[in-house]
């Protein structure tokens, strides 16, 4: 009974969540100090009256409050429009990109989550040991390095001067099928998403390494120590387990993001994903786009943060009953 | 079992890691389709995607190379970019130039398969003419009417005198089969929205190549076309449009051979690639000319320009106070030329017109201090600022600088100083290009630093000095009856060199009353492998035409792979790097460490110390 209202209630916040979210976008957009039609003008060379006709066109010349009613029946009725640049259904310029956006961030987070928190419980449970201050100091290092400067780095000593990767792209075309192919990409992959990995792992570390820390300090680690386990056992089964619990959730919130792609690292290495797209798609002011392409950000986000309450609760029942 | 559970899955992920680092290299030099026995690939680097593969729906320069290699246009560009047979193969005028009489070849086809008519060519022209079709349009003036006469000739009657057929008009080629569909005859906006909208998945066209496939964001792949009616090309079979969205990787793509030919380099990129043996490179006429334009009051309704500008002798004696070349050398390293003229010797080769040195105003700020002291700018309260000359309303003024256009903030920073030197003093608004349109529409700026793109054609670049367009391209709302009358008379005049002495005498005019100081002209920044292809076709051909994403495909119709030896002589010169034995040493003692580690864990596995 409790948990059902739990879940009903969490599923209602989303909800909400998300049209706040949606409207919030929406007005953001269209208060920024430039207009879209203009963008086209100049490069169309169109005359003020070719430029009226275009914003009746778009729709752009009505009220926003009844822009943004028109806008939210359509993205309801799954609706989302053309692309004022390209002219190409949003949902397919959208969907041309997901899926190199989902391998590169996702196997990016994959790794940096795994050696993150692998490094970050190996520092944490010796603190001030070799291990931990190396680890700590490459951590923080890593951490604050802009990925497009470590990105930029990577790609002149690996692509250019070595000429092991490629410098840049999803794949390299031609005729190159089954497991040539699945290489190819692999390739192209490689760079950008150790540049992401190492650019995440940091965060990792540090964070389980905290976590680790505080977990150590409680009375129940004590009582572990002193019924005579041995020291394996209790980070294994009374530290690690209590540590990972905030850890998880910032792995959730993570993979909400995984569908933002990261538009640095995607635009140093020509990476055709939604990060790629949402850079240019603000460039362009093509307001269906970003709607569409931030439509999706937020409803991941919202999703992944769902999920993450949900077994939240599985996983640590007293969320549950507070 | 349970406790060993931890260690495998950290070893398995290192080795996970340490597989794919290490497999990925050997793979590295293979995958790249290049020229092999099979195929002759040609690979080109491009900053941005194609917009669509729909011809109607263009904006950026990729998107125009891929026009010119998969479509034809009716009459194309000469390599002095006069115009030149295409598919209509000749164009004779009325003895009024109302009716012009194209005739077309007989010989050519699309890519699948049927005859191209003077149907196709005639229903394109129309498609244009009767819907206002963006990009197009101002290339078929007067309402004219195309009537197809017989299978090889057309009749474009005009309403007016015209020499549009030799401007040429750009317009693509298309198969009245595919494109008739979408007409809604008599709804033009109807028809505009359909045609824009249209996939055109894959474009049928008529040109020496044929569409392949379009991955977005990474490439548009085509290849050769063996029926087309000006011959194969010579050796490429296969053509990528590569697109590297950061310049730097695109530079190094061109390093290590995985593009052939990379366009639009940043300076500093193309000096570095310029020391590298195994890279040719060339500066390329840009297509546009960098400027300083006056706001003369009248553009919108929060206008709020200084009144000095108005008065030509301070625009004369702020041209004549600002070094030209110190800007060419300091903001854009060297790569652009001083300009002159508000049309180009490149992009308008015939009609550009060199300017007489007196109206160059060379740099000489004392001059140009005396020029204003004369008359009577004066510093009257001694701050370094001068007043007009009633001793009111100093002269500050708000320069627009913006942000995302090529040098234009450089630029100011130096004409900042300039203009302190002739004391003027200068306060910079900066900004991106969609605010600069917003001041621009709404007057609020004195000066700004901005660039402008002329056609081959010189009428629309002239028509932006003239009256008629304050309010439309007008910069600051110029206006000079002599001139615009000028450019009503250029227009009418049917005659090639009689037009151009009208416009000269534009140019000039232009140069005098500086409605805008021409700084220079860019350059498009070419770099090529030497070692992989020879042949390429400058257009326009002069010294500084462009090798490819020029006016014609020439270049790709041209260009053969270089021989074994001389590739073999660029390969002796640029031994690059470190040998493969260092590399495999490194190899050899990241797997010793490795190991190590992986072994005294093992070993510290017994004593609870490992993970």
């Amino acid at each position: 009974m409790g948990s059902r209202r739990y879940l009903l209630r969490k599923i209602v916040q989303a909800i909400g969540t998300l049209v706040f979210v949606l409207t919030f976008n929406f007005f953001l957009f269209r208060v920024m100090p430039s207009d879209p039609v203009q963008l086209l003008a100049r490069s169309q060379r169109l005359s003020r009256a070719d430029v009226a006709e275009l914003q009746s066109n778009l729709g752009l010349d009505k009220p926003m409050i009844e822009q943004y009613v028109v806008y939210m029946g359509n993205t309801v009725t799954g609706e989302f429009g053309v692309g004022l640049q390209s002219a190409v259904p949003v949902t397919e310029l959208i969907g041309s990109r997901l899926w190199p956006t989902i391998l590169l961030v996702g196997t990016a987070t994959f790794f940096s989550t795994a050696f993150g928190i692998l490094i970050g419980i190996k520092g944490g449970w010796r603190r001030g040991s070799t291990f931990d201050t190396s680890s700590l100091m490459g951590s923080l290092v890593l951490y604050s390095m802009p990925e497009g400067w470590l990105g930029m780095i990577l790609l002149i000593v690996f692509a250019g001067t070595l000429g092991w990767f490629p410098a840049g792209g999803y794949s390299s075309g031609g005729d190159l099928t089954g497991f040539a192919h699945i290489t190819d990409v692999l390739n192209h992959l490689f760079l950008p998403m150790l540049t992401l990995t190492l650019g995440y792992i940091g965060e990792y570390a540090i964070f389980m390494r905290s976590s680790l820390l505080e977990v150590k300090e409680e009375d129940f680690i004590l009582t572990a120590r002193a019924k005579g386990l041995r020291d394996k056992s209790v980070r294994r089964y009374h530290a690690v387990p209590n540590a990972l619990l905030p850890t998880f959730t910032l792995v959730f919130y993570s993979l909400g993001f995984v569908l933002g792609g990261s538009i640095i690292v995607e635009t140093v290495y020509s990476w055709p994903g939604l990060g790629q797209l949402t850079y240019q798609a603000i460039q362009e002011l093509d307001y269906p786009l970003i709607q569409g392409i931030f439509l999706l950000f937020s409803a991941a986000v919202i999703f992944f943060n769902l999920l993450a309450d949900l077994l939240y609760g599985h996983i640590d029942p007293r969320i549950r009953e507070a | 079992m349970r406790l060993t559970r931890g260690r495998v899955s950290l070893t398995a992920l290192l080795g996970a890691a340490l597989v794919m680092g290490a497999v990925a290299p050997v793979f590295a030099q293979t995958s790249t389709p290049s020229t092999t026995d099979e195929k002759v690939v040609f690979n080109v680097g491009v900053d941005s995607d194609i917009t669509s593969l729909n011809p109607y729906n263009l904006c950026c320069g990729p998107d125009y190379e891929y026009l010119t290699l998969v479509y034809n246009i009716g009459i194309g560009f000469a390599d002095d970019l006069s115009p030149a047979p295409q598919l209509v193969t000749e164009w004779t005028p009325s003895e009024d130039h109302m009716t012009w009489t194209l005739k077309v070849r007989d010989d050519a086809v699309w890519h699948d398969g049927q005859p191209v008519t003077a149907d196709d060519i005639a229903f394109s022209f129309a498609l244009v003419a009767d819907n206002a079709m963006p990009f197009y349009k101002d290339y078929l003036p007067f309402e004219p009417t195309f009537t197809v006469v017989d299978d090889t000739t057309i009749e474009w009657v005009s309403t007016k005198p015209t020499f549009a057929p030799e401007v040429p008009p750009y317009i693509p080629i298309v198969p009245e089969h595919i494109w008739s569909e979408l007409v809604t005859p008599g709804d033009a906006k109807e028809t505009k929205k359909t045609v824009k909208e249209f996939k055109n998945n894959p474009p049928i066209g008529s040109g020496p190549f044929r569409f392949v496939e379009w991955e977005k964001g990474q490439y548009l792949r085509l290849e050769a076309n063996p029926d087309y009616w000006g011959g194969t090309p010579a050796s490429i079979d296969e053509l990528y449009l590569r697109v590297y969205s950061s310049q730097e990787a695109m530079a190094q793509a061109l390093r290590q051979g995985e593009i052939d030919f990379a366009d639009g380099l940043t300076p500093s990129l193309f000096n570095t690639l310029a020391s590298d043996p195994a890279i040719k490179t060339h500066v390329a006429d840009g297509g546009c000319w960098g400027n300083i334009a006056f706001n003369f009051g009248g553009q919108g309704d929060q206008e709020t320009h200084h009144p000095a500008i108005e008065d030509v002798t301070v625009r004369q004696a702020v041209a004549t106070g600002i070094d030209k070349q110190a800007i060419v050398d300091k903001v854009y390293q060297g790569t652009a030329t001083i300009g002159d003229s508000i049309l180009m010797p490149g992009s308008n080769g015939f009609w550009y017109h060199d300017i007489p040195a007196e109206l160059e105003f060379a740099y000489d700020p004392a001059k140009a201090n005396q020029m204003l002291d004369d008359a009577g700018y004066l510093d009257t309260d001694g701050d370094g600022v001068r007043e007009m000359p009633d001793g009111s309303n100093p002269l500050i003024w708000e320069f627009m600088t913006i942000s995302d256009v090529n040098g234009s903030v450089d630029t100011g920073k130096l004409l900042k100083s300039y203009m302190a030197d002739i004391g003027i003093k200068v306060e910079f608004i900066t900004v991106n290009t969609n605010k600069a349109y917003d001041l621009w529409y709404t007057g609020e700026w004195d000066v700004y630093v901005w660039d402008w793109c002329p056609d081959p054609d010189p009428d629309f670049m002239l028509s932006v000095f003239s009256t008629d367009q304050c309010l439309g391209w007008s910069d600051g709302c110029y206006s000079n009856p002599e001139y615009d009358a000028l450019y009503e008379e250029q227009k009418t005049l049917l005659d090639r060199d009689e037009r151009k002495a009208t416009i000269d005498q534009m140019q000039e005019m232009i140069a005098e009353e500086l409605p805008a100081v021409v700084l220079n002209y860019w350059s498009d920044l070419q770099a090529y492998r030497a070692d992989r292809f020879e042949g390429y076709v400058l257009s326009p051909a002069v010294d500084n035409g462009l090798l490819l994403f020029g006016w014609n495909n020439e270049s790709y119709m041209n260009l053969v792979p270089v021989s074994d030896e001389a590739a073999a002589e660029v390969a002796a010169a640029s031994s690059t790097g470190i040998p493969t034995w260092v590399w495999a040493a490194i190899l050899v003692g990241v797997v010793v460490i490795v190991g190590a580690i992986v072994m005294s864990r093992r070993k510290r596995g017994a004593d609870d110390e490992d993970i």
